[in-house]
């Protein structure tokens, strides 16, 4: 037990330290910036969209939103 | 054609806002009231004792001082009518009963009101020592309640200062004469408007948009006897053997009050047979009409909601019946295409435009040239070339058909 | 070398004027090459209690709130979550840098209100979203309302013990451009590539571009539009029309807000508003429901009111100028939200113990600055940069300023009445493109905070605010108040750039003010390509 908390404590320093390394040298900044974001990007440019210019607009399809009250 | 007997003397009463009608009123001890806005009923403006001056600033290129209170980046409608204030040229102005309607001549109007605050000074713009400027809300709306609304404005905001103010008689008897007379000028400018619906029609879009003007900004006790001397003289006009144009079109949008742009699209082959616009003639010559029984300030406000078919209402069943208007009209005169015009930073119409041009092909067939322009249109090669080819796409079109 | 003060440095963190903060980014991107050193007590708690703690509860956040497979469909299909709001965290960076102690502390946690409302608000939009559900129509579609972003949340308080509103453009347009400016352009570019010149409020255009590229949600049976705060919001509606083709209302609120005639029609459009809900949902209007949310949002309105008056007469108020800024109009415009009222409780105490102890929060302030006008929405955290570089401590701004009251629930009468006096004074509407006596308001609250100077926001493309440019110039020379103008047009980060705002305020307090910065690392950065 005393075993496994060390190791787990080890382990979470590690991690603790990892993270800290991610957080102070803006590794996670410098991914999303040079990785993630191009990536999206280049999906979001070749996605396929509708024509919203095609979208009709009939000129009785609504009634008078008047209500008396 | 044979000229028109007056065109000449209306074309300089639109020289100025200042012109020799304001002025004759003037000295005859009636009190001049601008305004900007169709949403301000000129005929109450046009009560016994007072008139309507439909502001305009001809001929202002250069509104540099307006443009430092302004900055260059707001329409230049509404810069130059300051621009005009400040060089004194709305000195005449007894009142300017403002709406707050559109952003910039909200501002405007602003600038030349007294407001009697501590924290921004007043500029004494307008050094008339009876000048006031008052605002009126206008709703979004034409439901019953938006007329009940506007009526309390208007009773509010026009009748009672120009009452409390200046002494006029706004009393219902006052206001049914005014009515009289407005439905005069609406009648006569829609008779002479009527002759553009011919085949062959003897009137311009040129000349009905300088009639048209000269109704909004003279005192129209004055410009009557012009009005009806004119519409005789339709009477008898005869157009030309050979219609001189290559195409019928409906102009639609934002303020235009520069005869000189109708010159210009019919000087491209496009004759404007109706004027769908802020200063047009298609709501604001439509006579009113005062029920059995009806308050006639309440007949008013109702008119003016009722026909305006200005982009500034919201609702969903009103924003979709505009373009069915627009198209009717295209019907109505004939015309086989559409100029839709937006005046640089007039936000309104800027939206308006790019749904008109969309819809308005796709849906009702009409084709449609869609145009940004200035309120004073130096840049004319531009629109030329833009009003040509739109007008041989229109021929093309029309062979096509008969083919 | 000097031992002792390397570790007094790392120990306490470098005091102002040797931080060199702008030393810390890489070229053009904005990225760090290294977060800063705050000191061993404040860098730690940066990185467990915002960094970490944020991280952890964005992702909470999002299973609380709808579930990762939802989160994950609309990262794929819409750009304005994918692209945008990852790199939140780098959003805190810029609104934290330089700070300290409580002004980090207080700041921050307004930072992760925001964060939640915002997740709060996607979530509900892509559990709902038909495109999302194979067309799907689902149950949360039908317990959805959609307005638009000036329709206060107030309004739809009497349904929301059974439906959720969420406004149309605010998190796919407007908190976007505060966390990565670059999404935007893709909007304003689609809007004006079917023909809107490029002259309207960029705000507006946006919102249109949205519906051009078919990148909004379809989450909600109808729509509330609104005619504030100004012409550009009012023509949007056309084009919202048309791609929307659902039921629309218009809650069209009157532009001379100070005339007392009009209060009756607000107030009767108000109600029609809530009869077009009722007859679109089959719920009636519920009057306890309102009551308690109504109630709930004044504490909020107590607690503001409480920070404004330290933020008065105190310089012991923790809050800095962009948090201040963003939190207060996102809190007030949305309205009633458990995270605000959990984020008042962890600043209350920390803004307590400032006044109790009389701490100097933001102790190198040479400059008490009062921001007037729109702010560009793509460089909100200005103020963090002028505060670390030149002193300039902003400590309120007119959008904070714009809805200062509470509602009364007593009766049916009294909270008609006040929830349309909310609703009149909209966001933008009451000073920005309100009456002159509105607009002009700013030297009393000038007085009333205490500030001696003035940064005055350009919005190249407000007609309204543009339209009285040379009248605040007049009154600024008249009354001999120093005030520099910060122009930019909204969302849109290539008008203005962010180094030409840094150059005009720098330019305004070397040659008007004769001040040298406080960190001269600043002064030249090129952040361009910057999120």
């Amino acid at each position: 037990m005393k075993k496994f908390l060390v190791k787990a404590l080890a382990l979470g320093g590690v991690a603790y330290a990892a993270l800290f390394a991610v957080f102070f040298f803006d590794l996670d900044g410098k991914l999303l910036f040079n990785v993630v974001e191009p990536f999206l990007k280049n999906h979001y440019d070749n996605m396929e969209r509708k024509d919203m210019l095609t979208m009709p607009y009939d000129m009785d399809k609504f009634p008078k939103y008047e209500y008396e009250v | 054609m044979r000229d028109l007997k007056h065109l000449i003397y209306f074309e300089n009463l639109l020289q100025e806002a200042n012109n020799e009608l304001v002025q004759q009123a003037k000295a005859e001890g009636k009190y001049a009231l601008g305004y900007t806005c169709f949403f301000m009923p000129e005929v109450l403006l046009d009560l016994p004792g007072c008139f309507s001056v439909r502001l305009r600033a001809p001929r202002c290129t250069s509104p540099d001082i307006a443009t430092y209170y302004m900055s260059g980046r707001v329409c230049h409608y509404g810069r130059s009518l300051f621009e005009r204030a400040l060089e004194g040229g709305f000195n005449f102005l007894d009142a300017q009963l403002a709406t707050e309607t559109c952003t910039v001549t909200c501002r405007f109007q602003e600038h030349i009101q007294q407001k009697h605050l501590d924290s921004v000074k007043d500029m004494d713009v307008i050094q008339n020592d009876k000048f006031f400027c008052e605002f009126t809300d206008v709703p979004f709306k034409k439901s019953g309640y938006a007329v009940d609304y506007y009526y309390d404005q208007l009773k509010a905001h026009v009748l009672e200062p120009l009452k409390n103010n200046l002494g006029v008689d706004v009393s219902d008897k006052a206001l049914l004469a005014a009515i009289k007379q407005h439905n005069e000028v609406c009648k006569l400018i829609n008779e002479i408007g009527d002759y553009r619906k011919l085949e062959n029609p003897t009137i311009t879009g040129y000349e009905f948009h300088v009639i048209q003007l000269v109704s909004l900004v003279c005192p129209k006790y004055l410009i009557l006897p012009y009005l009806r001397e004119t519409a005789k003289e339709m009477k008898t006009r005869k157009p030309d053997e050979k219609w001189p144009f290559r195409c019928k079109v409906v102009l639609a949008g934002s303020e235009n009050d520069d005869p000189d742009f109708t010159k210009l699209i019919e000087g491209c082959g496009a004759e404007v047979v109706c004027d769908r616009y802020c200063y047009g003639a298609v709501e604001s010559r439509q006579p009113i009409v005062v029920e059995e029984g009806e308050d006639p300030l309440r007949a008013i406000a109702r008119h003016y909601l009722d026909t305006s078919n200005c982009p500034r209402f919201m609702p969903q069943h009103t924003m979709r019946e505009r373009k069915q208007t627009l198209a009717n009209l295209v019907k109505e005169y004939g015309a086989d295409g559409l100029i839709v015009c937006s005046n640089k930073f007039c936000e309104y119409w800027s939206y308006e435009r790019v749904i008109d041009t969309v819809v308005m092909k796709r849906d009702f067939g009409i084709p449609v040239c869609s145009i940004e322009k200035e309120y004073i249109n130096t840049a004319s090669g531009q629109l030329r070339t833009r009003f040509q080819a739109f007008v041989e796409s229109v021929e093309i079109k029309k062979i096509q058909e008969g083919n | 070398m000097d031992f002792k003060k390397a570790l007094k440095d790392f120990w306490y963190g470098k005091p102002h004027g040797e931080r060199r903060l702008g030393d810390n980014y890489l070229p053009k991107t904005g990225l760090y090459k290294h977060r800063e050193w705050r000191g061993v007590k404040d860098t730690f708690y940066y990185f467990n209690k915002i960094w970490l703690y944020n991280y952890i509860h964005m992702v909470m956040d999002v299973m609380k709130y709808g579930g990762l497979i939802n989160f994950a469909k609309g990262v794929w299909r819409y750009r304005w979550v994918g692209q945008t709001y990852l790199p939140v965290l780098h959003w805190f960076d810029r609104g934290m840098e330089g700070m300290r102690g409580p002004a980090m502390k207080a700041s921050a946690w307004h930072y992760r209100a925001m964060v939640n409302a915002t997740i709060y608000q996607f979530m509900t939009m892509f559990n709902a979203d038909t495109k999302l559900h194979g067309g799907k129509k689902n149950d949360d579609w039908y317990h959805t309302m959609a307005h638009k972003e000036t329709v206060w949340g107030g309004i739809f308080y009497p349904w929301s013990d059974k439906f959720k509103n969420v406004s149309l453009e605010m998190i796919p347009y407007f908190v976007t451009c505060h966390v990565n400016s670059h999404t935007v352009h893709n909007y304003i570019d689609a809007v004006q590539s079917i023909g809107l010149p490029g002259d309207p409020c960029p705000m507006c255009q946006a919102e249109s571009g949205l519906y051009v590229l078919d990148d909004i949600p379809d989450y909600s049976p109808f729509m509330i539009t609104c005619n504030e705060a100004c012409d550009g919001s009012v023509s949007t509606a056309v084009l919202q029309d048309w791609f929307n083709d659902k039921p629309l209302y218009a809650l069209a609120m009157p532009m001379q807000f100070d005339d007392p005639l009009v209060k009756k029609y607000c107030k009767r459009d108000i109600e029609e508003c809530w009869k077009f809900i009722e007859e679109q949902t089959g719920v009636p209007f519920n009057w306890d429901v309102m009551v308690e949310r109504l109630e709930s949002q004044n504490e909020l309105q107590k607690f503001e009111w409480e920070k404004w008056e330290v933020a008065a007469k105190t310089n012991s108020y923790p809050v800095n100028g962009v948090a201040q800024a963003l939190y207060r109009i996102y809190q007030s415009q949305f309205g009633d939200l458990p995270i605000w009222h959990f984020v008042d409780s962890k600043v209350r105490p920390i803004m307590e113990r400032c006044v109790r102890e009389k701490t100097n929060t933001f102790p190198n302030t040479r400059h008490r600055v009062i921001a007037w006008s729109c702010a560009p929405l793509y460089y909100s955290n200005w103020c963090t940069w002028a505060y670390n570089c030149w002193g300039l401590n902003v400590i309120i701004n007119m959008d904070s300023l714009m809805f200062d009251m509470t509602i009364r629930t007593d009766n049916y009468e009294n909270m008609l009445e006040d929830v349309a006096q909310y609703h009149m004074w909209a966001p933008m509407r009451r000073m920005a493109v309100g009456g002159m006596h509105h607009i002009f308001e700013l030297w009393e609250y000038m007085e009333r905070f205490n500030c001696d100077m003035v940064a005055m926001y350009d919005q190249l493309q407000c007609k309204g605010m543009q339209g009285v440019h040379g009248l605040f110039e007049d009154e600024f020379r008249d009354r001999n108040v120093p005030a520099f103008w910060i122009p930019h047009a909204l969302p849109d980060s290539r008008t203005v750039s962010r180094a030409e705002i840094r150059r005009l305020i720098s330019d305004y307090m070397t040659t008007v003010m004769h001040e040298e910065p406080l960190d001269p690392s600043l002064l030249e950065l090129d952040d361009d390509m910057t999120w």
